[in-house]
Parts: C-alpha cells; sequence; structure tokens
C-alpha cells in the first residue's frame, strides 16, 4: 500500500500515497471502516507519532466514515467517501469528502456533559468526540460550478489533530 | 475482541481484550451485559488489553452500567492504557463510570 500504486479490499476502493499524503477512496460498505484502518495505520506507521496522537486519529477516522456509511448514504449505493491524510507540522490534517446527504457535524449540538448514569443520553457521542478531540474542524458543502458536468454535490469535512 | 470473566470474592471481573470499535463491539456487548447484569454484583472491568476505544465502546459501558445500576451493582473499570485513558478523559466518563489506575484501587471503589 505504501506506493503510489493502488490496492483494493471490499471496503477500500483505491488507496494511494501521493507527494507523502495518503489518498483512499472507501466503499459504501462497513468493511470500510476496517479496511480503511488499515491502510491509516501503515501509513502512519512511517510518522513519529505518540501513542495517544495516534489512538486520536483512529477515532476520528472510526467514528467519521461509520456515521457517513450509517446515516450519509442511501443502503447499497455506489457513494463513496475520499479521505485524504496530510501530515503537517505540528499536526496531521484529515479531509473527508462524500456525495452523501448534506451533513454539517458544526451543526450538531455538543453531547450533554454527563451528570448521572441514570441520565447519561448515548447518542451522538461520536460527533461530539471528534469535535473535542480535533484543533481544527470545518466543513463546507461543495456544489457544482454552471455547466460543470458530472459533479455530485459533496460534503467535505476538513479535521486537524495536533501531533 | 475477546472478554473472560470470573469472580473475585463477591465482585465480578470482567477482561476485555481487543478493539472497542463498530465491530468490536457487535461481537461483545451481548456476552458484555449477559455476564455482568443479571446477577446484579459489583463489578470491575479490566481495560488493560483494550488497545481502542470509541464512541461506540463507551456507548456500550454506559448501557450495561445502567442496567447493573438498576439492580444495585456498581461498575469500575480499571487499566486503560494512554490513549483509551485519553478518550475517557476526553468524554468525562469518569463522571458516571469511575476509572481506577489498577485492580486494587478498583476493587476498594466497588467496596
Amino acid at each position: 500500500m505504501a506506493k503510489p500504486s493502488q490496492s483494493k479490499s471490499d471496503g477500500v476502493r483505491s488507496a494511494a500515497i501521493v507527494d507523502g499524503r495518503l489518498e483512499l477512496v472507501l466503499n459504501n460498505r462497513m468493511a470500510a471502516i476496517e479496511d480503511g484502518r488499515r491502510c491509516l495505520v501503515e501509513f502512519l506507521a512511517g510518522q513519529v507519532l505518540d501513542e495517544v496522537v495516534r489512538h486520536r486519529l483512529e477515532v476520528v477516522f472510526e467514528e467519521l466514515v461509520s456515521n457517513t456509511i450509517r446515516h450519509g448514504f442511501a443502503m447499497h449505493s455506489d457513494q463513496s467517501i475520499h479521505v485524504r491524510v496530510e501530515p503537517r507540522p505540528g499536526l496531521v490534517e484529515f479531509t473527508f469528502e462524500d456525495d452523501g446527504w448534506p451533513f454539517n457535524p458544526l451543526e450538531v449540538e455538543p453531547a450533554e456533559p454527563f451528570k448521572s448514569i441514570e441520565t447519561a443520553k448515548i447518542g451522538g457521542l461520536g460527533i461530539s468526540l471528534v469535535a473535542e478531540l480535533s484543533a481544527h474542524l470545518s466543513y463546507e458543502r461543495l456544489a457544482p460550478h454552471a455547466g460543470q458536468l458530472g459533479f455530485a454535490p459533496r460534503n467535505r469535512l476538513v479535521v486537524a489533530i495536533a501531533t | 475482541m475477546e472478554m473472560r470473566h470470573d469472580n473475585v470474592g463477591e465482585v465480578r471481573r470482567i477482561v476485555l481484550v481487543g478493539r472497542l470499535d463498530t465491530a468490536g463491539v457487535d461481537v461483545v456487548e451481548t456476552r458484555f451485559g449477559a455476564a455482568i447484569v443479571p446477577n446484579g454484583k459489583n463489578t470491575i472491568v479490566n481495560l488493560t488489553e483494550v488497545t481502542f476505544l470509541a464512541s461506540m465502546g463507551i456507548r456500550m459501558l454506559i448501557s450495561t452500567t445502567r442496567a447493573l445500576s438498576r439492580k444495585g451493582g456498581k461498575l469500575v473499570m480499571y487499566g486503560a492504557g494512554p490513549g483509551v485513558r485519553d478518550v475517557i478523559e476526553t468524554a468525562a466518563l469518569t463522571e458516571i463510570i469511575p476509572l481506577a489506575g489498577n485492580e486494587s484501587e478498583a476493587l476498594g471503589l466497588v467496596g
């Protein structure tokens, strides 16, 4: 996988390293979470990162990929998630792009602080966790320009994890 | 994802091994609840060999602890490594489920 040539699996449509960045295209299948994670871990093995940062990167990947496949795509559709992972000084930046339903995680109400085991809410924890772990999080909805054929509207989410 | 369980005196001891991610929770959640909730015993959960924790795992821990508390039992986690501990603390899970450093501390907390 650690070459510009591409590799494939059930969950991963393509994986390549281009100019020091990992470029993944993930299929609309739950297998994309684990197959994509393996590509991410292999790529990160070549980076100098401490254990907590590696874990944070895997958490962000797991939460956002699983959220898109569970809630952003039509079942069994041919939709896909493009993931770019780019190490930069002091951070690792993810860019997630998908052609699913519009979804801006910045508009999600933060999970309520836990007060008691009886009242603790267990929905929506994933996006709140991503927001808490991130040094930077931004969202835009990409739309085709006039005359631009074959371009499906996309969600683009950029998440930076401090190293 | 694997799970072992036994008793330390009157306390239930659970050892989780592997990744508490989407796939891991799917595999272990039913057995985890079945090993803890029905008898209502105070429970300690060893996270030493848990290598990954995200929201699905947090959800499993909360729902099982809630079901146990309704039977009068307490649950305490212990032994989390740096990455797992980071997520537990970031999510402020320790507000509702105590996290001990080791087994003897965990046993002290469940009383």
